[in-house]
């Protein structure tokens, strides 16, 4: 491992730490304000979690190791995974960082545990959030695997640096087909970040809970783990989208005035994506569980067309 | 003369704007935006005639691209328009055999063998390139899919939606593949709007299904008359 790598893999775990909450109470404050409500204060999700980082931690008594190790394995995933996804200086890819395969393994890990410390305190919440999780996931995993394996028939590689660098060359929209891909990654952000018409993460409603079903057990930094890695999550998948479609800014020489540059670019970039997901979750109502497949259905379609679209052309 | 290349890419993100009107067209249950996303396909249309028109030059391009707007951008739209207002209906949640989910996915499998089928068939014609390729998959899959809306919803002016959006499909083939004679053109657009007109007759029973219609009638006292005399 070189010096630059090395300065990468620090810089990129840095900038998603820093910035993830930002962008779960930028979607918190449009929601709000399509409402016609004044919301949080946008570094809300900042105080939230020092907060329940100084608070103790309390466990049920019929809980067993996976509700202690839960939070960091999750965070541990995802923070592994964060380093797969660029967000503002894309070095040579080294090993195996970068391939998607691995990617959608580490996702999939974090939301094994997460399910597992569902079912692990003994409460019937938990055990029905875990497993209305367990069966969204298993609608939702073909589409994601159906809209990476689009990814890599567009751009030709399993390598999420390669994707990046061969959009960052060529600017804007390298090709129309990226279109659809935007839009089948964008449901894919609002189904695995639980956002409205699959879960409400505002809600602690028993009918209606998934993800909130599943930590409603964790207490004190625990907590503030576990919702620090779903923040993670949504912003990687969210750098994901943003870096495949418009890639300006970020920087492939490691110099401080343009990652400065980069980190403008996507915290602006992400902002605005982070608004729109408020706005679609505000025009949108809850659907029924059994009319979810219809969301996925339009995700594995496009991804297949511009599968279909690449064999052919 | 604008760029040969930057016309070509142009046309790719119509078509790819072409395709998720169809999706959005087939799956979405809500009859406001139907008619909306439908005048954005034909405007759509319009771009990729003007288009077409500034790669091949032939001045049939530009009148169909001037017909179509004022038909089926402004007219057409804007008589379902009036027509919604009245019936006051503002969701399509019935379905004969397919429910949206499923159409989607047989739409995909349709242009799978659409375009199977016509990568062996369109290299022998004039029209070779994959534009044109894409352009003659993307119109039959639009005439099929729009030919799946008609038949798998229940609501009739759905059914004329998707009809509609069927005749998109037979003038995008058109422009792609073979040249349609202007005047086929212009006949198809007359009947279009004397079908829109008709609906715009019936729409006393429009809000119903098709099975209950006759029933409507009688219940609106509309066909008591006819039958006395």
């Amino acid at each position: 491992m070189n010096l630059d790598f090395f300065i990468y893999l620090v810089i990129n775990t840095l900038v998603v730490v820093t910035i993830s909450p930002l962008f779960v109470s930028l979607t918190k404050k449009v929601k709000a304000k399509t409402q016609g409500r004044q919301g949080p204060p946008i570094f809300q999700t900042y105080f939230i979690l020092i907060k329940l980082l100084k608070k103790e931690v309390i466990y049920s008594p019929n809980s067993s190791r996976i509700m202690r190790v839960t939070p960091f394995v999750t965070m541990a995933a995802l923070l592994v995974a964060a380093l797969f996804v660029p967000l503002v200086y894309l070095p040579e890819p080294q090993g195996g960082i970068g391939n998607i395969i691995l990617f959608l393994y580490l996702i999939a890990l974090a939301r094994f545990f997460m399910a597992l410390a569902g079912l692990d305190a003994g409460s019937s919440f938990g055990g029905m959030g875990s497993s209305r999780e367990m069966s969204i996931s298993a609608i939702i995993e073909p589409t994601t695997i159906i809209v990476f394996a689009a990814l890599a028939f567009v751009f030709k590689t399993l390598n999420i640096f390669d994707m990046f660098a061969s959009t960052a060359a060529n600017g804007l929209l390298e090709t129309p087909t990226l279109i659809l891909i935007a839009i089948s990654l964008f449901i894919i952000i609002i189904v695995e970040t639980s956002r409205i018409p699959v879960d409400n993460p505002e809600t602690h409603l028993e009918l209606t809970m998934i993800h909130e079903g599943m930590i409603l057990e964790q207490s004190g930094r625990n907590l503030a783990l576990l919702e620090l890695s779903a923040a993670v999550k949504m912003t990687i998948l969210m750098a994901l989208l943003i870096n495949l479609i418009v890639p300006f800014g970020l920087t492939t020489t490691l110099t401080l005035a343009g990652i400065l540059i980069a980190l403008v670019a996507f915290v602006v970039k992400g902002s605005i994506l982070a608004g729109l997901i408020g706005l679609f979750e505000s025009s949108m109502a809850k659907k029924r569980f059994f009319q979810l497949p219809s969301l996925f259905a339009m995700a594995f379609f496009f991804s297949t067309l511009i599968i279909i679209m690449a064999v052919f052309s | 003369m604008i760029d040969t290349a930057i016309v070509i890419g142009i046309i790719r993100i119509l078509f790819v704007c072409i395709i998720i009107t169809a999706a959005y067209i087939i799956s979405t249950r809500n009859l406001l935006s139907v008619v909306s996303v439908y005048a954005l396909q034909s405007l759509t249309l319009v771009a990729i005639a003007i288009s077409l028109f500034s790669l091949e030059g032939s001045i049939v391009l530009l009148e169909i691209a001037l017909v179509t707007f004022f038909s089926k951008v402004i007219i057409i739209p804007y008589f379902i328009a009036t027509i919604q207002e009245k019936i006051r209906i503002k969701r399509d949640i019935e379905f004969h055999y397919l429910n949206p989910t499923s159409s989607l996915l047989l739409s995909m499998v349709l242009m799978l063998v659409i375009y199977m089928a016509l990568s062996k068939i369109v290299p022998e014609t004039p029209a070779h390139n994959s534009l044109f390729l894409f352009g003659a998959v993307l119109g039959i899959s639009l005439m099929l899919m729009g030919m799946m809306v008609t038949f798998s919803r229940k609501r009739a002016i759905t059914k004329v939606l998707g009809f509609l959006s069927m005749e998109n499909g037979v003038l995008l083939f058109g422009m792609f593949v073979t040249e349609l004679p202007f005047i086929i053109e212009f006949l198809i657009i007359i009947d279009l709007i004397i079908l829109v007109i008709l609906t715009a007759v019936l729409s006393v029973g429009i809000d119903s299904t098709l099975e209950d219609y006759h029933k409507r009638l009688h219940q609106f006292h509309l066909l008591k008359d006819s039958e006395e005399n």
